[in-house]
Parts: structure tokens; C-alpha cells; sequence
């Protein structure tokens, strides 16, 4: 049993060590329209987004029921499998950010669990059907199309509202706007991703034994934890995207600013209360890109639109293939705690190894982000 | 086949809420910058009766976008 402790927090730190690298990564998708718009400051933007992140975990635990229910069965969940599934999806987003490819952590995370159950106990184990396709790739796919659509149907719409009124006291208040609908993305992202990891970690304490697989809700101690890693997570990446905000960021006015972050904040918060796990970056670059479709065709970025399908199409099987790899190479060391502290460094060493390659050689040549 | 696979009346709350929510805050908001923004105006140029009209109607404005958006954080936590 007291192997079993230890092997339950590491899985459990390795949990929220991706919910905080979760938050790093999407500070700049949360933030970046209210920034580029001057709607906020870059250091009340970030601040802001931060404290929503954690306030917008507690609001519902639908989508973590879909992670913790029905992807695979909790009957057979181990630890060894959380474990497996989460190295999965760590090293998939290595790998992915190293190389400057589009990713989905979330997508990776759901994946990287699947492979690791299926090597465990079989295709049995996984819900397919209604789970990955049904609950995942579905909606998934859904999300983005329908934040374009609707980005695109509400600038056309404010355009026509305010068309005739003079430009300058129209962007201010469409600023001011900005800060209900940034507020309300971030809410939204941390509700539907924090809630990711929360599941996770229900999975774990059923492996363990001290919640029911039959109702695997998770205790408030868990969604506390997941909400403060998301939260920092969000606060610490903050300071790295101000520092490269100013050239990155396509520049757009506030009426679409507000659009878009309206329209993504709508399909992230009614998709939670679906319970469907989805790829909120995906869904924020659907609207970004929907409300400046609507304005000029030309101007949407058709390469993110790409990224988006390509990430959706290998994800999945990827960090499905990694967290397989990884729950055969851990369980050679036993069912005990030993292979997930050696697999632990191994993950450790690699990642440090890639930062310090990558700090010496500077960003890749195909400067896509990894998309979480 | 997907019909079987998919919870489609959840897929298709999740379609029409999205499509409410986002299409409606923003329009409403727009009629708060509009009904406000042409009140002023209105209001400089001495047309008081106009100008209490679009008053009202960027009232409304704002009362709507708050309104939808409580509505949809209390439907959320519930």
C-alpha cells in the first residue's frame, strides 16, 4: 500500500504539473485579443485572465465526468495507466513545441490515456464509440466550425449596428466590452481545461481505491489543486507572451476583438456544460479567425486553419502511440512506484535536454505554436 | 450511424446555446454602443426626444448583455 501512496503522488503531481504547463502554454490564446486590441494592459490582461481560470474551474464537473467515465472504463483503470497516459501527453507537447508542429494537449491527454489502457487491458477498456468519437473527435471537430461561424455571423452583425457611428468612441467601447468578453474566455478556459486534468486525477483515486468507479466525482481538494495549477500556470506564462506580444499577435480591431472572444467563450462554456472535452485553443482560433473571415477572406490565415485539421488528425494516434510506450517501459519495473520515478528523471532529462537545445538554437523554422 | 455515436441533443444544445449566446451578447452590446453612443450625440444637438429613445435603447443594451451572461453562469453551475 505504501508503494501504491507513492505511486498515486507522483501521478497526481505529474497531473498538475500538466495542468500548470496547460495554463503556460494557453496564456497567449486567453489574452492576446484584449492585448493586440489595447483593450488591457499586458499585466492586468494576464492577472485578470489568471484569477478567471481559477474562479471558472469551480463553475461545473461535466466535462470532467466525460474524462473520468467515458473514455475508458474506471472498472480497469491502474495507476500505471493514469501514469502512462500523462507522460503520453507531456512528451507528445514536448515533442510538438521542440519541433515547432500543431498539437492539442487536451487531445494528447485523452489519447495518451487511451494507449496506455489499451496496452494494459485491451481494446475492451476504451469506449470508442461513444466515448472518443462520440464525447472527443466529434465535438472536436464541431467546436472550431462553429466559433468561425459564429465570430463571423456577430462582426457582421456589430458592423451593421454601429457601421455609421465615428470610429474612435465606438473602438472605446468596444474595449470596454472587451473586458466582459475576455473575462469571460478565460472563464470559459478554465472551466473546460482545468476540468480535464481534475478527471485525470478522479481516474488515479479510483485506481487507488478511494473513490468509487461508479461515481468518480472529484473532492474539492482535487478541484482546488487543478485550479490553482491552471491558474499559475496562466499567470507565470503571462510574463513570457508579454515579453514577444508586440510581433506576434495579428492585429485586429476591438469590435472584432469582442466578436471573437464572445464566440469562443460561447462554444467553450455551452460545450462544458456538455461535458465535452474539447481543444479550447482551437475553438479561440476558429472565432479569431470567423471574425476576420467575415471583414476579408483574405485576411484569414488559412495556416492555422490547417494546423488545426493536421492536429486533429494526429494527436490522438501519436500520444495514444507514446503513452502505450510508456506504460509497457514503466511496468517493467513492476506495478510498484519504482517504474514511474525512474520513467519520471528519464521525462525530466529529455525535457530539460530539449529547453536547453532549444534556448541555444532558437525557435524552429516552422514557427506553428502547440495548441492545447 | 454518427446519430447512434453521438449524443446529438447534447451536440445540438451545445449548437444553438453557442449560437444564442454568442451571436445575441454581441448584438446587444452593440445596441448599448449604439443607443449610448448616438444619445450623446443626439443629446448635443438639443433632439432631447430622440436622443431619450436611443437612451433607452442602450439601456437595454447593457441590461441584456448582463442579463445573458448571468443567465448563462447560473445555467452553467447548476
Amino acid at each position: 500500500m505504501e508503494g501504491q501512496l507513492l505511486t498515486v503522488i507522483i501521478v497526481v503531481a505529474t497531473a498538475l504539473i500538466f495542468d500548470f504547463t496547460n495554463g503556460f502554454h494557453d496564456t497567449a490564446n486567453v489574452v492576446a485579443t484584449s492585448i493586440s486590441t489595447r483593450a488591457m494592459a499586458p499585466r492586468i490582461a494576464v492577472g485578470y485572465a489568471s484569477i478567471l481560470n481559477f474562479v471558472g474551474a469551480f463553475i461545473s464537473l461535466q466535462v470532467a465526468a466525460t474524462v473520468a467515465s467515458d473514455v475508458v472504463d474506471p472498472n480497469s483503470i491502474t495507476l500505471l495507466v493514469v501514469f502512462g497516459g500523462l507522460v503520453g501527453a507531456i512528451a507528445w507537447n514536448l515533442i510538438t513545441w521542440y519541433f515547432g508542429l500543431p498539437s492539442s494537449s487536451s487531445h494528447a491527454l485523452i489519447g495518451g490515456i487511451v494507449g496506455a489502457m489499451l496496452v494494459a487491458k485491451g481494446p475492451g477498456a476504451v469506449f470508442f464509440e461513444e466515448g472518443i468519437l462520440g464525447k472527443v473527435m466529434i465535438p472536436a471537430l464541431v467546436a472550431p466550425m462553429l466559433a468561425f461561424i459564429i465570430g463571423g455571423i456577430a462582426i457582421l452583425l456589430l458592423y451593421r449596428i454601429v457601421g455609421r457611428l465615428r470610429p474612435g468612441p465606438v473602438t472605446q467601447g468596444f474595449r470596454g466590452g472587451q473586458v466582459i468578453s475576455g473575462g469571460l474566455l478565460a472563464l470559459a478556459h478554465g472551466t473546460n481545461d482545468a476540468q480535464k486534468t481534475m478527471g485525470v486525477i478522479a481516474l488515479a483515486l479510483v485506481a487507488y481505491g478511494s473513490l468509487p468507479a461508479a461515481d468518480p466525482t472529484p473532492p474539492t481538494w482535487v478541484v482546488v489543486s487543478a485550479a490553482t495549477a491552471i491558474a499559475a500556470g496562466t499567470y507565470v506564462g503571462g510574463w513570457r507572451i508579454i515579453k514577444t506580444m508586440g510581433s506576434r499577435i495579428h492585429k485586429m480591431d476591438s469590435a472584432q476583438g469582442f466578436a471573437a472572444q464572445g464566440a469562443g467563450a460561447a462554444v467553450i462554456l455551452a460545450s462544458s456544460h456538455g461535458g465535452f472535452p474539447l481543444s479550447t485553443t482551437h475553438t479561440i482560433s476558429g472565432a479569431v479567425i470567423g471574425s476576420g473571415a467575415a471583414k476579408r477572406l483574405s485576411a484569414v490565415r488559412w495556416g492555422v486553419a490547417g494546423n488545426i485539421v493536421a492536429a486533429w488528425i494526429v494527436t490522438l494516434p501519436a500520444s495514444a502511440a507514446i503513452g502505450a510506450l510508456t506504460y509497457g517501459v514503466t511496468r517493467l519495473f513492476g506495478t510498484g512506484a519504482l517504474g514511474p520515478v525512474i520513467v519520471s528523471g528519464l521525462i525530466l532529462g529529455g525535457a530539460a535536454m530539449l529547453f536547453t537545445r532549444r534556448a541555444r538554437e532558437g525557435p524552429p523554422v516552422a514557427a506553428a505554436t502547440s495548441e492545447a | 450511424m454518427i446519430a447512434s455515436i453521438v449524443d446529438t441533443d447534447a451536440l445540438l444544445t451545445v449548437v444553438w446555446a453557442s449560437l444564442a449566446a454568442g451571436v445575441g451578447v454581441t448584438a446587444a452590446f452593440g445596441f448599448a454602443i449604439l443607443g449610448g453612443l448616438r444619445a450623446i450625440e443626439l443629446g448635443r444637438t438639443g433632439r432631447v426626444g430622440e436622443a431619450a429613445i436611443f437612451a433607452v435603447i442602450g439601456m437595454l443594451g447593457v441590461a441584456a448583455t448582463f442579463a445573458a451572461i448571468v443567465f448563462g453562469i447560473v445555467v452553467l453551475t447548476e
